[in-house]
C-alpha cells in the first residue's frame, strides 16, 4: 500500500515531516497485514486440527497486530489533525487580539496549560510586556508584575535570548515550558506555560509538536496581524483627510 | 438509520474548527455560549447529541445543562461535558446535573470520538 504525500507537507518541519513518515509507515504495515490475513484466508483448507489451531493463532496475531497499528494510525492522525487545526486557525485572521486569543486557545484547550504568560519585547528592547496571560494575578515568583516581564527567571532569559525552545521542569524555575516567538530568526518574545492542569501530569512527546508549531507560527501570524492592523489604520486616517480636502 | 445531529458549544473557535474534522460524518449545529445554545436547539428539534464546554460568556455550561433538564423539549437529549474544569468536586456537579459522560480537555481525539460514536448509537430519545 503506498500513500502519496502532497508535496507541501513534504516541505513542513522535520518533526511534521516525521509524523507523516511515521503514519505512512504504519499504514503500509497495515498494508501488508492485511495481505497476509487475506492470504491465509485463501489457503487450501488444513488437514489436521493441529493445523487448524497454527492458522487459528495465526490469524488471531495477523488481527491483534492490524488492532495495534489501527490505533497507532488513529492516534498519529489526531495529532496531526490537531497541528493542521492549530495552524489553519492561527493564520485564519489578520485581527491581532484573534490571533492572540488563539495562541491562548491552543495553550488551555491543546496543551492543558492553566497558567501562561505570552510576553513580547518592547520596540526598544529595554524590557518584555505581557500582552496576553492567564491565571498570573497573583503571582508569588514577582516575575510577572504590572503588565511586564521583570526578568530574573533562568530558563525565560535564556530562551529570549537565544530563541531556543526548554521543557521543564527547570531547577529555581516554575516554568513547565518556554517557547519562543520568531519572526525571520530574530526572537520577538515567548510563551511561558507556568502550570499545567491537575489532570495533566506532564507535557506529552507529542505536546513537543506543537510547541514548535507555535515557536515557528504564532509570532509571524501576530506579526503579519499587526502590521496588516496598523496599515489599515494609517489607510483610513489618509482617507479621511483626503475627504477634508476634497470638502475644503 | 439518519446520521445523528450534534450540537457543539463552545467558546473557543478552534475547538470548533477541531470538532468538524473530528466529526465529519456528523450533521453538526454550533453555538458559542449556553444562550446560543437553547436558541440553537429550539431551530433544531432533532439534535441527538451536545457537546458543551463549562466556561463560556452569557450563560455557562452548568447553566445550560440545568436549563435543558428542566425543558421537556431538550431534558432527554444526552450531553457531554467536554471541559478544563478537571476536579472531582466538578466532574460529580456536572453528572449530578445530568450530563451522560464527562471529558477533560486536553483530550485525546479517539478517546472523545469513542464517547460520541458510543451515545449516538443508543436508541434516541
Amino acid at each position: 500500500m503506498t500513500v502519496r504525500v502532497p508535496q507541501q507537507m513534504k516541505q513542513q518541519p522535520p518533526r511534521r515531516a516525521d509524523a507523516l513518515a511515521e503514519l505512512q509507515a504504519t499504514l503500509m504495515r497495515a498494508g501488508e497485514l492485511l495481505h497476509s490475513l487475506e492470504q491465509s484466508a485463501s489457503r487450501p483448507p488444513p488437514t489436521n486440527m493441529a493445523e487448524l489451531e497454527d492458522r487459528l493463532n495465526d490469524v488471531v496475531q495477523d488481527r491483534d497486530a492490524l488492532s495495534r497499528r489501527l490505533a497507532e494510525y488513529e492516534q498519529q492522525t489526531g495529532r496531526l489533525m490537531n497541528l493542521y487545526v492549530a495552524t489553519y486557525q492561527l493564520h485564519a485572521t489578520l485581527d491581532p487580539g484573534e490571533v492572540q486569543s488563539t495562541i491562548a486557545e491552543i495553550a488551555v484547550n491543546l496543551l492543558g496549560a492553566e497558567r501562561f504568560a505570552l510576553l513580547f519585547w518592547k520596540g526598544d528592547g529595554s524590557e518584555c510586556e505581557i500582552a496576553l496571560a492567564q491565571g498570573i494575578e497573583n503571582d508569588e515568583t514577582g516575575y510577572y508584575r504590572g503588565g511586564r516581564y521583570a526578568g530574573g527567571d533562568p530558563p525565560v532569559d535564556a530562551t529570549l535570548t537565544d530563541g531556543v525552545l526548554r521543557m521543564g521542569p527547570f531547577d529555581g524555575s516554575a516554568a513547565v515550558a518556554v517557547v519562543p516567538l520568531t519572526v525571520q530568526g530574530a526572537v520577538v518574545g515567548a510563551l511561558i506555560i507556568l502550570k499545567l492542569f491537575e489532570h495533566k501530569a506532564m507535557l506529552r512527546p507529542e505536546d513537543r509538536e506543537l510547541l514548535d508549531l507555535i515557536a515557528a507560527h504564532a509570532a509571524s501570524a501576530l506579526f503579519a496581524a499587526r502590521v496588516y492592523h496598523q496599515t489599515d489604520r494609517k489607510l483610513k486616517t489618509l482617507e479621511s483627510l483626503i475627504q477634508l480636502v476634497k470638502r475644503g | 438509520m439518519a446520521p445523528r445531529k450534534v450540537l457543539i458549544v463552545d467558546d473557543s473557535k478552534l475547538l470548533h474548527r477541531m470538532f468538524e474534522m473530528m466529526l465529519r460524518q456528523y450533521p453538526l449545529v454550533h453555538a458559542y455560549d449556553g444562550q446560543e445554545a437553547l436558541d440553537r436547539l429550539a431551530e433544531n428539534g432533532d439534535v441527538d447529541l451536545v457537546l458543551l464546554d463549562m466556561n463560556m460568556p452569557r450563560m455557562n455550561g452548568l447553566e445550560l445543562l440545568k436549563a435543558m433538564k428542566a425543558d421537556a423539549r431538550f431534558q432527554r437529549i444526552p450531553v457531554v461535558l467536554v471541559t478544563t474544569e478537571g476536579s472531582d468536586e466538578q466532574t460529580q456537579r456536572g453528572l449530578e446535573a445530568g450530563a451522560a459522560e464527562y471529558v477533560k480537555k486536553p483530550f485525546r481525539n479517539e478517546e472523545l470520538l469513542a464517547v460520541v460514536q458510543r451515545l449516538t448509537a443508543s436508541p434516541a430519545a
